[in-house]
């Protein structure tokens, strides 16, 4: 494999995708766990339609997170010490293999919150104001957390723990984006500002971004 | 023999005389006259949650030497730094918890900076659990090293989490843009020597645990070089037309 960065990106998406299309976990697992996930919630509290409007929104970042785990540890799971010295010797650039695993999760995590949206829509009667925002507040939750996924499954691959340690290394480290997800869409509902809240997860994405391609290589190497 | 024993012994007699003043400056200043005594808890509160940063940021400081360097040394200090600072990240946690029962009337609150708080302690028992499950200590070290860079991004968070969000708990007692939110100079000064002795004990456990790593290494390494023997080993196939 001699072909370009952004080449070898498209080769590692194209690969996951065509992966997930094979096996669906996603689409025939995750998706639908996360929809009952929705549904479970008003039964354990109550099936108050004021309450469930209020809570819903908060609800359904914390399963998107949540779930967002679990990508990450199937993921962890997935890429065997084999396939990866093989990409190695197939002169897999690290940085490219990070930012196509990224790209492609953040798909995955995407397509979760699409569809599970819709449900949390129906089932809490979620309030839509400021779309566009909303949308940017989706895109920018699966690209953090698709980061910090695919970053914690490099970290804790070949340990003895395995994919049993990434949800407790994922979780609290994608508070700021729950925080930033949430408040966004609590000042979108109140009419204040939602800058600070947008700008605190640009800031995780880059953060992430850049310590994740970084440390690609020694993490590779290890 | 004897620089031996006196390297040995110094951290400890640093940390019992450190100590012993901060504690004593702690129980002459005044009393607070709307908390009362239960100001004391802070002459330990504050200096444990210093030390916790401190703590993290040199994992911080030692992770990325250790990326840049590949130096081993490196690691050990980022590993036993990692300790400390979840030690004292406890610490704080708990005594805080104690201060606010009294004077908030509940022991834990959703207050910005207990939340994050918590959020970082448990961002390094995941760093320390990643150490504890992988034991080539290259692919340890360089592995470790990300996390205690990714960790880092709390520090901020928590120390600024009282000037960003509108919170229960009192903004930074000494390092604030317009000087020590402390009037009282006795109370200022028993705070002060109360940081500054955590930061000695910070220290000298530093220096002990370092030690302790490395030896921790040794060992492996002796221990690996002895041949065992496998499992089944003394098993022998059978032959075929034995008597």
């Amino acid at each position: 494999m001699t072909t370009g960065f952004w080449h070898q990106v498209r080769a590692v998406i194209d690969r996951d995708l065509l992966r997930e299309r094979r096996q669906g976990d996603m689409l025939w697992i995750t998706i639908p766990f996360g929809a009952i996930a929705l549904l479970l919630i008003p039964l354990a509290i109550g099936t108050d339609a004021v309450l469930l409007r209020e809570i819903g929104p908060g609800m359904y970042w914390v399963i998107v997170m949540l779930f967002g785990v679990l990508v990450a540890v199937s993921r962890a799971s997935r890429e065997t010490l084999p396939q990866q010295d093989a990409s190695a010797l197939l002169g897999l650039d690290p940085a490219a293999g990070f930012v196509g695993r990224t790209a492609s999760s953040a798909v995955f995590l995407l397509i979760f919150e699409v569809v599970v949206g819709v449900v949390a829509v129906g089932l809490y009667d979620i309030s839509l104001i400021g779309i566009g925002w909303l949308v940017t507040t989706m895109l920018l939750v699966a690209i953090g957390l698709a980061l910090l996924g695919t970053l914690t499954a490099a970290i804790v691959n070949s340990s003895t723990a395995g994919a049993a340690l990434v949800p407790l290394l994922v979780a609290p480290l994608s508070v700021p984006l729950l925080l930033g997800a949430t408040q966004t869409y609590d000042g979108l509902q109140g009419g204040y500002s939602i800058l600070s809240w947008v700008l605190l997860m640009v800031a995780v994405v880059l953060v992430v971004s850049i310590i994740g391609v970084l440390t690609a290589r020694p993490l590779q190497e290890t | 023999m004897q620089s031996q024993v006196r390297i040995r012994r110094w951290p400890w007699v640093a940390i019992a005389l450190s100590l012993a003043v901060a504690f004593t400056l702690s129980m002459i200043s005044p009393a607070d006259s709307v908390q009362g005594d239960l100001v004391r808890i802070m002459y330990v509160h504050v200096p444990a949650a210093w030390l916790a940063y401190t703590a993290f940021f040199v994992t911080f400081v030692g992770s990325v030497a250790y990326l840049v360097t590949k130096n081993l040394r490196w690691d050990r200090i980022a590993a036993a730094s990692a300790e400390i600072g979840v030690y004292f990240t406890g610490l704080a946690l708990s005594l805080g918890m104690i201060w606010a029962k009294p004077t908030w009337g509940v022991w834990w609150t959703w207050d910005a900076r207990l939340t994050f708080t918590f959020i970082m302690f448990f961002v390094y028992l995941g760093y320390l659990a990643l150490r504890r499950t992988t034991d080539d200590p290259i692919a340890r070290a360089s592995r470790s090293s990300v996390l205690g860079i990714l960790g880092a991004i709390q520090i901020p968070l928590v120390h600024f989490s009282v000037l960003w969000w509108r919170t229960l708990h009192q903004p930074p007692s000494l390092i604030r843009p317009d000087g020590p939110a402390i009037q009282d100079s006795l109370m200022l000064a028993a705070l002060i020597v109360g940081v500054l002795a955590f930061t000695i004990v910070y220290v000298a456990l530093m220096v002990k645990r370092i030690e302790l790593i490395h030896l921790e290494e040794k060992r492996l390494a002796v221990e690996q070089s002895i041949r065992r023997p496998v499992a089944g080993e003394a098993v022998t196939a059978p032959e075929l037309g034995a008597s």
